[in-house]
């Protein structure tokens, strides 16, 4: 076409606009999968729960609350939550505080080992805690004591390691913003270091203190894997859906418990997002950023404290691979490499199909959500406030509840899609359906750096939806991409909740033999086994930071100039 | 007329963003929309730009119906205030970004996009980042881009506000001496009366959702229709008449000043009073007088050294000078 030519055509009166049906087909693309992948199998939860042999009614409920031994599960499920929530709040609060407000020695090198445990196998805590402090236990055979940590004790202390990463992110985020003239007029003022910290520090940190409490209260209170290796007869609600599920095919049963569970995880979830949004609040335009000065006193402090907690959580995860390469532990530490030879269903083979299904679900998670993330930024208020809550929901609905969710709602033959059941491809979509709050999340954060003068500037050039994507908008939040693609990843290899109840033997994955080789008595091949997710997660890690680095380097591009000036 | 604004009204929640707007644009010429911040001005830019939608309009152009014709197929060329050149891509792919959107071939676009550069001086940097260039070269390459693909109508939304007094006073040049070679029908926003009398063909005043005035800037300054006009361009001295009712004004540079010595009592049209300040502003020297109770600011040429505060003086305004002022239509 000639370029004089191109430039008569326009503009046109067209009948159709083709940009509004591409919206269109994508808002349909990502919400009816959300309907079909997440409300529906809440819904079918729902219904089962209320469902009597007398028509729908809450006898189920009566049932269960009638019943002490299952009163007594969701009282003990409150407890371990309430009290890991409040230590690890308060642990993480200070590290996160010797972290972003002092400047101990390998500031860095410190705030990394405290991620260790998002990147194990979520029952892996529990694992460790055990080489360490149960009956066949390292402290116990050295000493000759007996300590009995299986139960309340052994959860609480395995669910803080494990929630520990979570709390210190959202924590760390809000002390790293602060606003110094508050401090230096507290300072003129003549305040000291402890009245400063109570009335500065602590009301500017009492969003994320909030959102931190309430996120690590759904990690404890829907955990699966470490109640499951070091809960002996202390049974939580979600171990306890596990055992009415697949112990006895109480379907019903499962399904009240699992809305028992859904409850107080569904609360924590929505004030925590409401909260979250009046986080931004605490820093006007016209603060001063906080800038650290040394102190050696307060540093030293800060590094005892941090270098105690990273300690900790390393001996954890090194027991663990230490254990996988002895002959026996604690008993014989020569080395081997017999553990290695897995005893369980088909071997290795499911490190293999983990493998296969977390790239599927890396590769789907970030389409889906960024889809969505685009979708979301063209749509008036009220769609946008849809499906902003249908792609948040997730976060709110325990793993344990959409495994069994998705076995009420697939595995039953009047299902059109029933014959995803079963398949490697259900277990890809669960996993992407699983995280989708948090992709969501952090796509719609990278999207929002982007200027919307970008869009406009494309829009009166000419150009399309899916140009404006692919030309401007994607290329600029390449990075996090692969973040999100990392993300989705790291979550499918060490998830254990939501898959439990749809892997099949043909469909096994790594997580899960881990649970089975810890259940059949094998800790050390279990062992072994969680050292090679850890291993793969490893390598995607390493693989992360090398794209970034590279997109760094190649593009020369900094965060702030995504945005217009 | 080539573009046709009527009865364009748009609210915001509570507040009246313009209050049935209309106007008309005839082809090649130069309009800037000229207002305190708020006035709609913006607002009134992104609806003919489609990013908009107004709550009621009718907009042609050469006759044909805007209104259901989405932004992306108006073929209308923007500049914004802010940089918004893609910062993914180079110079010379930002230029072509319109010709690839109307599917150009290769060839067509490698001249088109050399032409443009050739047009703004920016040849040697095709194959630069944005970040790599300063503001007023980017807002230059914004400007190509923007008139690349040929467009009906061009759109300005304060393109120069971002950038250094001197860069602003260069490109505004530019602008114009562009606009002039490429007739392009041009609308640009604006708060700056000099930018708005230097570029426009005619100028469109607007306050508080409304247009107060139109008409070529010799004619706004000359012939304000009301006080709100008179201030925003220029300065005026204003007064109420002796029936107290409409307003008279006198332009400062109009006013001449007397030795109060040589004014006779009573002479038609002189006021006494006496001087409360004299600033010296380089080419003109502004002197505050104070007579009654209002000051009045006369202009004079060049310095003044012979005025000092507290000195009497007599004002005399010529009767053609003076202006009659209506109340803003606001």
């Amino acid at each position: 076409m000639s370029a004089a030519a191109a430039a008569r055509s326009r503009p046109g009166e067209p009948a159709f606009d083709s940009d509004r049906a591409l919206l269109a087909l994508l808002l349909a693309g990502v919400a009816v999968p959300l309907l079909v992948f997440v409300v529906w199998p809440l819904a079918e939860i729902l219904k089962l729960s209320f469902d009597t042999p007398k028509g729908l009614g809450l006898g189920n409920y009566a049932v269960y609350f009638a019943t002490p031994k299952f009163a007594r599960v969701l009282v003990n499920s409150l407890e371990v939550a309430v009290c890991a929530t409040l230590i690890t709040t308060v642990l993480a609060y200070g590290f996160a505080y010797a972290m972003q407000r002092c400047l101990p020695r390998g500031r860095r090198v410190l705030g990394a080992i405290a991620l260790l445990p998002l990147y194990a196998p979520s029952l892996l805590q529990a694992l460790g805690i055990l080489f360490l402090l149960g009956r066949n236990g390292a402290i116990a055979r050295t000493f000759g004591v007996d300590i009995d940590i299986y139960g309340f004790t052994g959860i609480v202390v395995a669910d803080v390691f494990y929630a520990f990463p979570h709390a210190y992110l959202i924590l760390s985020a809000a002390l790293a913003i602060g606003d110094a003239r508050l401090y230096e007029s507290a300072e003129m003022l003549g305040a000291g270091r402890a009245r400063i910290f109570r009335t500065v520090t602590l009301p500017a940190t009492r969003y994320g203190l909030m959102s931190a409490v309430f996120v690590v209260f759904t990690i404890v209170i829907t955990d699966f894997g470490n109640p499951m290796v070091i809960g002996g007869d202390y049974s939580v609600l979600a171990t306890e859906i596990y055992n009415q599920v697949s112990g006895q095919g109480n379907m019903a049963m499962g399904a009240v418990i699992g809305v028992v569970l859904l409850v107080p995880a569904a609360i924590a979830v929505f004030v925590e997002r409401w909260v979250a949004r009046h986080h931004h609040a605490v820093l006007g335009d016209r603060s001063d950023p906080l800038r650290v000065v040394p102190s050696p006193a307060r540093d030293r402090v800060a590094l005892a404290y941090s270098a105690l907690i990273c300690g900790a959580i390393a001996l954890i995860v090194l027991v663990v691979v230490v254990a996988s390469f002895v002959t026996l532990w604690p008993y014989n530490l020569s080395m081997s490499l017999r553990h290695y030879h897995f005893e369980v269903q088909n071997g290795l083979a499911p490190l293999w199909t983990s493998i296969g299904v977390s790239l599927a679900a890396a590769v789907l998670g970030v389409v889906v959500v960024i889809v969505g993330a685009a979708v979301v930024r063209r749509l008036g208020p009220v769609l946008t406030q849809a499906l902003y809550f249908l792609s948040v929901l997730p976060a709110a609905v325990p793993g344990m509840v959409l495994g069994l969710g998705y076995i009420l709602a697939f595995n039953r033959p009047d299902n059109p899609l029933g014959f995803l059941y079963g398949s490697l491809a259900i277990l890809v979509i669960c996993n992407v359906y699983h995280y989708h709050a948090q992709g969501f999340l952090i796509a719609t954060t990278a999207m929002s750096q982007v200027s919307r003068v970008f869009d406009e500037a494309s829009t009166c050039l000419g150009g399309g939806l899916a140009r404006t994507l692919g030309t401007v908008t994607l290329p600029l939040v390449a990075p996090a991409l692969v973040s999100i693609g990392v993300f989705f990843f790291v979550r499918s290899m060490v998830t254990l909740s939501a898959v439990i109840f749809i892997v099949t033997p043909a469909t096994q994955l790594a997580a899960v033999s881990v649970l089975l080789l810890d259940d059949s008595g094998n800790q050390n091949q279990a062992a072994a086994y969680s050292v090679c997710i850890m291993a793969v997660v490893a390598v995607a890690l390493i693989a992360l930071e090398a794209t970034l680095a590279l997109v760094r380097h190649r593009g020369g591009m900094r965060a702030p100039q995504l945005a217009a000036a | 007329m080539f573009l046709t604004l009527a009865g364009i009204r748009k609210r915001f929640g509570a507040v009246t963003a313009l209050d049935g707007v209309s106007l008309a644009v005839d082809e090649g010429e130069f309009v800037c929309f000229l207002g305190p911040s708020g006035c709609g001005k913006t607002t009134l830019l992104r609806i003919i730009a489609g990013l908009e939608t107004p709550d009621e309009a009718t907009i042609t152009l050469d006759g044909r119906d805007l209104m259901r014709v989405p932004a992306r197929l108006r073929n209308f060329g923007i500049v914004f205030q802010s940089y918004s050149l893609f910062p993914n891509l180079t110079v010379a792919r930002n230029i072509a970004y319109g010709l690839a959107c109307r599917g150009w071939d290769a060839d067509a676009t490698r001249t088109r996009v050399e032409a443009m550069l050739d047009l703004v001086n920016l040849r040697d940097y095709a194959e630069r980042r944005p970040h790599q260039l300063s503001g007023g070269q980017q807002q230059r390459v914004a400007l190509a881009r923007a008139l690349a693909p040929q467009p009906r109508v061009l759109l300005l939304d304060e393109p120069l506000s971002a950038l250094d007094a001197k860069v602003r006073e260069d490109l505004r040049t530019e602008i114009k001496s562009l606009q002039s070679k490429l007739r392009v029908t041009t609308v640009m926003v604006t708060h700056d009366q000099h930018e708005a009398m230097e570029l426009a063909d005619r100028i469109v005043v607007m306050n508080r959702g409304a247009i107060e005035q139109v008409g070529p800037p010799r004619e706004l300054y000359d012939r304000p229709a009301n006080r709100f006009v008179a201030d925003f361009l220029g300065r005026m001295n204003a007064w109420p008449d002796r029936d107290g009712r409409p307003v008279l004004g006198v332009r400062p540079e109009h006013v001449e000043l007397v030795a109060a010595a040589d004014a006779a009592d009573g002479a038609n049209g002189v006021i006494r009073g006496t001087i409360e300040r004299v600033v010296f502003l380089g080419s003109v020297t502004r002197v505050v007088v104070r007579a009654g109770e209002r000051p009045c600011i006369v202009e004079l040429k060049g310095s003044r050294l012979d005025l000092a505060a507290g000195q009497p003086v007599a004002l005399r305004a010529p009767g053609e000078a003076l202006l009659r002022l209506e109340k803003p239509a606001a």
